[in-house]
């Protein structure tokens, strides 16, 4: 008996029909879940944003003016730039990790997927430094409220995508995934990519604008 | 057009129902090749789709009987004054109050003909369609899935009523945000917890709702600009029809015209507290000239009793002060320093604490600003202060509570 | 055909979809951690059940304190925290799981011919939050009750209660809880449907649930957002809603309620799938313009993301910002009417037997059709000045979340009780339970709209200057306390009737109702695998005049399915689909 014709579906499991037709099926519904999460960890992201503008538009001067009567400083766009370029550029690497990984090359997928973690890490440093010198403080104003509480939802993000790529590594390194059958990765790699878009519309609305 | 017959008895005659077959028939209109025992108009062959139906004697008839009880209801609706429903409705309290129970007639009017053709229908349809007992278990209905035509109807019906609907209640929105006009008087009313102030243009002080009540002058436009000291309350007078929250950090305007005499009720609409069901105030609503009148007499009191207190402090009486304290005060606080706390901060050092040269409200701790604490109540981070009328004090309390606290070094 | 676990790597010609994963074996895993939809969706009916019982206490307790004006028998405090658990609980604890996770998780994967959802294990996980976030609701009593009301509105809730902290964790649990379940759901009405299910032929019940489950799945994530802040703003006093510091107490009405419209339409959609389903089947005829009504299910579902503000047209956002969510407010009446009438319509030219969940769908019909119209006059900005924040709105909302979620629930617990036991539920208690509920929710919510209009706000612990202002206003209060000691008295009916028929109850074969969606072609209770063929649809399953639009069935089946008998005491001599 054919298996299901549902839409989209036959490509799928074409592909995968020689190899493990299960596989085919359970990977197509494990990626569209993969995808639904992310779309909901950008409402997340969104609500957050949401708040940042209402916020920002509803008072005259931004960076708003304390009680005390001074304005506070606009954020380091210089450091923010530094550190914006580590982040593209571990998207950059977890790209050629993948891509190395289905061509076989399973050394410099490993090299490719360390320099990923690696400067994701550095990215963490940075914001860690940034937090550090910055001269608004979380409770202090809307602006501080903001700007920490979605960086930090960031970062948080951040550090649990490193946690998984480690154990995306370690993974791959035990032989979990093979050629054909690596949703894992996959998987990773659109996380580590949804995290650099966030950090796209992040530097625009907190340092650009 | 739809007419109906009702009773359709469709009997698969000629097929054994009671025992399954093997393979179903290939295409859908099978069935309706087949010959089913059907009576009367249904009996021919007609594709499920768009099948079009009649309805009955019955059913218009039942229709002229739901449309007779909705004009009625629509004269009884229009005729009488909404008073069963809106408070002081006859009395048109307020202009745009006018304009709002005119709202509400004509919603209640298409409300009303909706609810009565939809359970009218469901009733009808309840009793005439049902499975009589003695009919068999296999008996199906009318095998129908739409009526374009119909459909058609009732979505363009509806539609255009809510167009109307929108077009109405979009100009009665923009008279009631934006008034039709500059004020002839606008009047500040600052939501507390569990109070109101209220400030006048030509006073020099506000006043609280609880030592009198708010004041409006027939005739004459009026703008009340709402906001709030401290969480979110509400203004709303029922006779006037129209509510603003009061939110701090925001000024939101009402507009209007009192047309017609009397005492109201303002009533607080957002939860504010404990005491939110105790927060309400009297408005009255009095002919220009008294109005003029009791602004004259208020002014005049302000001007005597000193300026700038909220509360007239003669020389209050520190013992009787300490003793009301111990009564009332001495749940919360002690005659302690400050980091002493019960529930409330220790008061020993009130007015001469290095570590705490202000109130909590930020001003010095001057006599005014200990009698506006008590009067008014606190809310920050610090905790909930109850104010004058939650403790139950009179002014003559206050002046001693503020002598005995002051008079503490 | 060979069984393999699913996730197994073996060569398997059939693909995932028919593979059947062994039986669960012991009592844990069978019964308390099992990754089994159906007995999910028992668990969370029988916690869910259980919330509403307490949230309809902590109701009766409202309800009596009401019954003078200086407040019967609670100080301003502690009804404070009753109302606003009462609220809190019966929106998040009550209402949404029972649509989503008991009534989704039953029956939709049947209905698709699906063996489960698309991640069981998720399924699981959402379910075991949910007893844990309802206690953490429960246990905010302890610490000083959360106190102003299920919307919380700061400054207020900033300062409140170190309950109202729990209740924002509380609620931050059951949304992971609803988000994953939508999630679960959204995958597998896309990618698990059987063969020859397109979307046009999908019964309507699952069109309201994938509906239920896009709004689910996007809107929830904004109320933890909401709820996040909050408690950031309690705890460490990070200023979002503080106007000192530069925040707003508006900004959370609008990420609250961003939330919430689109949780009304959560609560209301699957409701509307249940009457979809009841109203055919007892009719014996085809449910009445499916098109329209999958199709409003979907535009109700997307314009109600765009209609959040009419919550808060007295709240001080900008006047012109009213205009459009007053005008789109008004234009979502039109596919619920429309939606409406062709129920009505479904009921013309039937055959129509009133079982105890028919009663429901039909009683559904008039009180939720009499809260929509009241939702009209809630939507237009004017008529709102005078009612928001009273007693007519509690009426609005309780007419369409009792007369039409709890209705609608109600409905499929006698419509799906056989599918899941293999009994029916008792018909009499059933029509006992319906008439003391339909006679006492009137009684009780009726009078709250002139309440309201006259002058009573909500969330008011007593209401002495109101009595003074309007006469009638204790008669009233008293008329709908006693009126709900009837609803209430109706509950030990059904759950009387629920253990009562487990042992009790007539047997029900496959199909007690003659219905034709793919759930009743399996047997009662069904297999834990659900389908051992999957099943081929050919077209819709509303047809009662032709035979069954399916291939593979697993079992003999009547092509024209019949109900049983109406009133029966004694079970039938050959049930419907002998041959289990």
């Amino acid at each position: 008996m054919a298996v299901a014709n549902l839409a989209g579906h036959d490509a799928v499991v074409a592909r995968y029909k020689d190899v493990d037709p299960v596989y085919g099926e359970t990977r197509d519904i494990r990626l569209l879940g993969f995808v639904f999460f992310l779309m909901s960890d950008v409402v997340l992201f969104s609500i957050f944003i949401f708040a940042y503008l209402y916020l920002r538009n509803s008072v005259p001067d931004w960076p708003p003016i304390t009680q005390g009567g001074h304005q506070l400083p606009r954020f380091d766009v210089a450091l923010a730039t530094v550190n914006s370029v580590v982040l593209f550029g571990s998207g950059v690497t977890m790209h050629f990790a993948l891509e190395n990984w289905k061509h076989l090359n399973r050394d410099k997928f490993n090299m490719w997927l360390g320099l990923t973690i690696l400067l994701g890490a550095c990215f963490l440093g940075g914001q860690a430094y940034e937090y550090h010198s910055v001269a608004v403080s979380w409770a202090g104003s809307t602006m501080g409220a903001t700007f920490f509480t979605l960086t930090g939802m960031h970062g948080f993000h951040v550090f649990i995508g490193l946690v998984y790529l480690s154990v995306l590594a370690i993974q791959a390194n035990r032989g979990v995934y093979t050629g054909s059958k690596y949703f894992g990765l996959t998987a990773g790699t659109l996380y580590w990519h949804f995290v650099d878009v966030i950090w796209v519309a992040l530097f625009y609305l907190f340092y650009l604008m | 057009m739809l007419a109906c017959r009702q009773a359709q008895e469709v009997q698969h005659g000629g097929r054994d129902t009671k025992s399954p077959h093997g393979e179903p028939p290939e295409s859908a209109a099978g069935v309706w090749g087949a010959t089913p025992h059907i009576k009367g108009e249904m009996a021919q062959t007609v594709t499920p789709q768009h099948q079009p139906v009649r309805v009955d004697r019955t059913f218009w008839l039942v229709t002229l009987g739901l449309t007779i009880i909705n004009v009625i209801l629509t004269v009884v609706i229009i005729a009488l004054p909404m008073d069963y429903l809106l408070p002081g409705a006859s009395l048109h309290v307020a202009d745009r109050g006018d304009d709002i129970d005119f709202l509400y007639k004509f919603m209640s009017v298409f409300g009303n003909a909706i609810f009565v053709y939809v359970v009218g229908y469901i009733i009808y349809f309840a009793i005439a369609f049902r499975r009589r007992p003695d009919e068999p278990l296999t008996t199906i209905g009318v095998q129908i899935h739409d009526q374009p035509k119909l459909e058609l109807w009732w979505t363009i019906v509806p539609s255009i009523l809510i167009i109307i609907l929108g077009a109405m209640s979009v100009r009665v929105w923009y008279s009631v945000q934006f008034g039709t006009g500059a004020p002839a008087l606008t009047v500040e009313v600052i939501g507390h917890q569990f109070n109101y102030e209220f400030r006048y243009p030509g006073l020099s002080d506000s006043y609280f709702s609880t030592t009198a009540p708010m004041h409006l002058p027939v005739g004459r436009s009026v703008r009340v600009l709402v906001t709030s000291a401290d969480v979110i309350h509400s203004f709303w007078v029922p006779e006037i029809r129209l509510k603003a929250d009061a939110v701090p950090g925001l000024v939101q305007n009402l507009n209007f015209t009192p047309q017609h005499a009397g005492t109201f009720d303002i009533v607080c609409t957002e939860f504010c507290g404990v005491n939110h069901s105790r927060m309400q105030a009297k408005l009255i609503i009095q002919s220009a000239d008294d109005f003029t009148d009791w602004l004259d007499g208020m002014k005049k009191q302000q001007a005597s009793s000193g300026g700038g207190g909220v509360v007239a402090l003669a020389a209050g009486d520190p013992n009787a002060g300490k003793a009301l304290f111990a009564q009332k005060c001495s749940v919360c606080h002690q005659i302690a320093p400050f980091d002493q706390k019960l529930v409330g901060p220790g008061l020993l050092h009130l007015t001469d604490d290095p570590q705490h040269p202000t109130l909590v409200t930020g001003q010095s701790p001057t006599p005014d600003h200990i009698a506006a604490i008590l009067h008014n109540g606190f809310t920050g981070p610090i905790g909930t202060m109850p104010n004058q009328a939650a403790n139950g004090l009179s002014a003559g309390d206050i002046a001693n509570l503020v002598a005995y606290l002051v008079s503490l070094k | 055909m060979s069984t393999t676990a699913i996730g197994d790597h073996e060569h398997e010609e059939h693909g995932a979809h028919d593979h059947i994963h062994p039986a669960p074996e012991g009592f844990i895993r069978k019964y308390v951690f099992s990754i089994d939809h159906k007995v999910i969706a028992v668990q969370y009916f029988a916690v869910g059940f259980l919330f509403f019982a307490i949230a309809g206490l902590l109701a009766e307790l409202v309800r009596i304190q009401l019954l003078v004006p200086t407040g019967a028998i609670m100080d301003n405090n502690t009804y404070n925290g009753v109302y606003t658990l009462h609220g809190s609980a019966m929106v998040w604890m009550v209402i949404i799981p029972l649509v989503t996770g008991a009534f989704g998780n039953l029956v939709m994967p049947l209905q698709i011919g699906a063996r489960d959802v698309a991640f069981p294990w998720l399924n699981m996980i959402s379910f075991w939050i949910f007893p844990v976030a309802g206690a953490v609701l429960f246990c905010s009593f302890l610490a000083g009750a959360p106190d102003a009301g299920w919307t919380e509105y700061p400054p207020i809730s900033v300062q409140g209660p170190p309950g109202t902290s729990l209740w924002c964790i509380a609620i931050f649990l059951i949304g992971i809880s609803s988000t994953m379940t939508g999630l679960n759901f959204m995958v597998t009405i896309v990618k698990m449907r059987c063969p020859g299910m397109t979307w046009t032929r999908m019964p309507l019940f699952t069109w309201a649930t994938f509906a239920t489950a896009l709004m689910n799945m996007v809107a929830t994530v904004a109320l933890s957002g909401a709820l996040l802040a909050l408690f950031l703003e309690r705890q460490f006093n990070v200023p979002f809603y503080d106007p000192a510091r530069g925040g707003s107490p508006v900004l959370w009405q609008h990420m609250f309620w961003f939330y919430s419209h689109p949780a009304v339409y959560i609560m209301i959609l699957p409701a509307f799938g249940i009457i979809s389903e009841v109203l055919p089947v007892f009719s014996r005829k085809p449910i009445f313009g499916y098109k329209m009504i999958a199709f409003s299910s979907m535009a109700i579902a997307l314009l109600g993301f765009t209609v959040w503000a009419h919550h808060m047209f007295t709240s001080g956002m900008a006047p012109w910002l009213q205009l459009p969510f007053m005008l789109i407010t008004m234009v979502i009446a039109v596919p619920t009417g429309i939606k409406i009438f062709s129920w009505v319509a479904t009921l013309w030219g039937g055959r129509i037997h009133f079982s105890t969940a028919m009663l429901f769908a039909t009683a559904f019909l008039i009180t939720f059709t009499f809260g929509g119209i009241t939702g009209i006059f809630l939507a237009s900005v004017p008529a709102d000045l005078q009612a928001h924040g009273t007693y007519f709105v509690v009426a609005h909302f309780h007419y369409v979340l009792f007369g039409g979620s709890v209705m609608g629930i109600f409905a499929g617990l006698y419509y799906w009780y056989p599918k899941v036991t293999g009994r029916l539920m008792s018909e009499k208690l059933g029509k006992l339970h319906f008439w003391m509920t339909f006679i006492g929710f009137n009684g009780t919510f009726l009078p709250m709209h002139w309440l309201g209009l006259e002058g009573m706000p909500r969330r008011y612990a007593t209401y002495v200057a109101f009595a003074q202002s309007y006469p009638m206003a204790q008669f009233w209060n008293d008329f709908a306390t006693c009126s709900s000691f009837i609803m209430a008295l109706a509950l030990p009916v059904v759950l009387f009737n629920m253990f009562w028929s487990l042992r009790h109850g007539v047997r029900a074969g496959n199909n007690p109702w003659g219905a034709r969606t793919l759930e009743w072609m399996i047997s009662s209770p069904p297999p834990y695998y659900n389908f051992k063929n999957i099943p081929i649809v050919l077209g819709l399953p509303y047809d009662f005049g032709e035979p069954l639009p399916y291939r593979n069935l697993d079992h003999e089946t009547d092509p024209y399915p019949t109900p049983l008998p109406a009133s029966i005491h004694t079970p039938p001599a050959v049930p419907a689909g002998a041959g289990v």
